[in-house]
């Protein structure tokens, strides 16, 4: 066997370890490594060079990349998350011919859709949704974001939150606690505009608060706008629009002037 | 992502009845179009070629193809012998009848290398009919080198047609992730020489399916009904699929496409799923809308649209919505759920928080009253007392004049036909005085004997 193949063999199965007993500082340092061995692989992309070990080292880059992203994701850290998606995304793209695929790839395209959603990056969502075959709208982990896409965009936002009790995959729980986070100020920017006040108590239970205080200092830190007054919270309603009693001058004259100059090129 | 097939014809063998000559005959007449292309440098008479080629695919047999490459070609030149080699050998004692008996003369110059390439692209497109798949193959990686080293306006109609053959066998074969670098590099070259080779529609097709999918709906609808409008009137499929994305971006939009899209000549049966959708998504009923995408759910999948329609059920709650508060004053959230047909654990609070998000989008204008759980719809005011009616008037017009101006660049004059005409009949004059010249300069050397 390759030299270069057992040392890297041999390191992955030390921060298999480390990963297995939670030591996720030691399994940081040992992954750095790891990248650095994998640079030495001319199989793997972007050279795609095929060399006699090309099937064992694609798999295991592969099975490298993917605890990767699982770690990142432990250690809570959203842009090693990207990168090292990113890393692993040719091996599931363009090497389904050469190495037979991973029973982690579809936990983990749900897990880069979720993050999408948690980020608010729709548009890479939609894109990400689009690469994917048919077969794969199917699978529960792929579904399971689509769902909350949905969702999310209708409005329906205690579906969202419910969905947190039926994840497909325990890696899944980070994300969707960051989507709480983010349903909330959803909630929040809605209730606004759609309610004129609320009691104390009915504004905690929307925006899921199980104390006043915290209540009172989410008002203070994100909404100081907001009014809490005879135990109710009064949204300000000053975005009110009043109809246009002005006339825009300067746009109907430079719109006017624009037509002009366009009637003389025709005429 | 796969092309779109422009009408894809079945490989056939020639019918023994037809005339073996005509195709032949045929094939002789492109080309010496090809020819007077060439030495004119008209692009337009290549492209003509190319057309005829088209029409005559499914009569072509080998025979008239092996005929026509020794016809065309020098038999001692490499293209020849490697084009010759790929064509299935058949019919040889009948092949050499035809080529004894001509029936009439066309000869050609050779050497030309638009007829080379022709001629690649000629056996490209027979061995593709044939479904000899790999031999195609080796034939258009071939052509493709051989055309790196050509650098003419005249064959860049004919590359343009090989490329499009050679990423086609490729796809057939699934194999389009080999030619992919390849095929960016020549798009490369394509940029840099500012080639169009017609394929700014289906740019602009492609452009407006990843805008869509990136949900920037207002510039995809632009490049899809642009590439709807300048897809030629043959390009039926194409024009139909750009017609299938551009109703669902609309529809995205919140636009409902009008009746007379949908009864486009030739077009009404592909489009009557989207219509169904359209109306089920007009009329705001989410069960008609389900009932929709399920009986068309082949189709859908098959134009890979599902994904899209996905995001319609959204409009289609908010066209629900906004239909209510039209129509009360004030209604309960548990008869706005029933309404809507939502159904889910907790109809009330999804309508409440579907509420609150159309009131903050600004698609319904209305507050909630939570604690009697109903929304009480606000006056509509009057449009006219805004700028909406002035802005909505200056797009229409600009929509205008922007079509006039690119009217007028579109536009095509005949380079200087005026002046041609004129030099054309000078010029006889001239051959004619010249004749007179040289007949008076003959007489005179016989008068000098």
């Amino acid at each position: 066997m390759d030299p270069k193949l057992v040392e890297v063999t041999q390191l992955f199965s030390r921060f298999k370890a480390a990963f297995a007993r939670n030591d996720f500082d030691t399994c940081v340092g040992l992954l750095s490594q790891l990248k650095v061995l994998l640079t030495k692989f001319p199989s793997l992309p972007p050279l795609f060079q095929q060399t006699p070990n090309a099937v064992e080292e694609l798999k295991i880059a592969r099975d490298i990349y993917e605890h990767a992203v699982v770690l990142s994701v432990k250690i809570e850290d959203q842009d090693a998350f990207e990168r090292d998606f990113c890393q692993l995304k040719p091996y599931y793209m363009d090497t389904c011919g050469v190495i037979p695929p991973s029973p982690e790839e579809y936990p983990i395209l749900g897990l880069n859709l979720l993050r999408l959603l948690v980020q608010n990056r729709i548009a890479e969502f939609h894109t990400e949704l689009e690469l994917l075959p048919v077969t794969a709208l199917e699978n529960p982990c792929i579904k399971h974001a689509v769902e909350l896409e949905q969702s999310f965009m209708e409005g329906a936002y205690n579906r969202v939150l419910s969905a947190r009790q039926a994840v497909p995959h325990e890696t899944y729980v980070y994300f969707m606690d960051l989507l709480a986070k983010t349903v909330r100020d959803e909630l929040a920017g809605c209730s606004e505009k759609g309610y004129d006040y609320m009691s104390i108590a009915e504004a905690k239970q929307v925006l899921m608060f199980s104390s006043d205080q915290e209540l009172h200092q989410y008002i203070t830190e994100e909404h100081p706008e907001w009014e809490i007054k005879d135990g109710c919270v009064f949204f300000q309603k000053a975005k009110e629009t009043q109809p246009c009693k002005e006339i825009p001058s300067l746009q109907v004259i430079n719109q006017t002037l624009s037509y002009a100059r366009e009637l003389e090129r025709i005429v | 992502m796969t092309d779109v097939q422009m009408p894809d014809s079945e490989p056939q063998p020639a019918p023994p009845a037809a005339p073996p000559l005509s195709a032949l005959h045929h094939l002789k007449e492109i080309a010496s179009v090809i020819e007077a292309g060439s030495l004119s440098k008209e692009v337009r008479r290549i492209s003509r070629a190319v057309r005829l080629t088209v029409a005559l695919r499914r009569r072509l047999a080998a025979r008239d193809v092996s005929a026509f490459l020794a016809f065309a070609l020098p038999p001692s030149s490499e293209a020849y012998s490697r084009l010759t080699s790929l064509v299935p050998k058949e019919d040889e004692t009948e092949m050499d009848v035809d080529a004894a008996a001509p029936a009439t003369q066309i000869s050609i110059k050779h050497g030309l290398p638009e007829i080379e390439i022709y001629c690649s692209l000629l056996v490209l497109i027979f061995l593709i009919d044939q479904k000899k798949y790999d031999d195609a193959k080796a034939c258009a990686n071939a052509s493709i080198a051989r055309l790196k080293n050509l650098n003419r306006r005249t064959v860049d109609v004919l590359a343009s047609r090989l490329y499009f053959y050679y990423s086609y066998v490729h796809e057939l074969t699934n194999s389009l992730a080999e030619i992919r670098g390849n095929l960016l590099a020549l798009h490369r070259m394509a940029t840099l020489h500012r080639d169009e080779l017609g394929q700014f529609c289906r740019y602009l097709f492609y452009l407006g399916k990843i805008r869509t999918i990136q949900l920037e709906y207002t510039d995809a609808k632009e490049s899809l009904l642009q590439a709807a409008r300048k897809a030629p009137i043959s390009a039926r499929g194409f024009r139909i699929q750009c017609n299938k994305w551009a109703i669902i971006v609309r529809l995205l939009l919140g636009e409902i496409p009008e009746r007379t899209v949908f009864m486009q000549k030739g077009m009404k049966e592909a489009l009557t799923p989207y219509f169904e959708l359209t109306n089920a998504v007009r009329i705001g009923d989410l069960e008609l809308f389900r009932a929709v995408a399920d009986k068309f759910a082949s189709t859908f999948s098959a134009d890979r649209t599902r994904n899209l329609i996905v995001r319609l059920r959204h409009n289609v709650i908010r066209t629900g919505l906004r239909n209510i508060s039209i129509s009360y004053s004030r209604i309960s959230l548990a008869d706005i759920a029933k309404k809507l047909r939502l159904d889910s654990e907790n109809p009330v609070a999804d309508a409440e928080s579907i509420v609150a998000k159309a009131i903050r989008d600004g698609a319904i204008d209305a507050t909630i009253d939570h604690a009697n759980g109903w929304m009480v719809s606000k006056e509509t005011g009057d449009v006219y007392s805004t700028n909406e009616p002035q802005i909505a008037f200056n797009s229409r017009i600009a929509f205008c004049l922007n079509m006039h101006n690119e009217a007028v660049k579109a536009m095509r004059f005949p380079p200087n036909s005026h002046k041609e005409k004129e030099s054309a009949e000078k010029r006889r004059e001239r051959l004619q005085q010249e004749e007179e010249l040289a007949k008076h300069m003959a007489e005179e050397d016989e008068d000098d004997f």
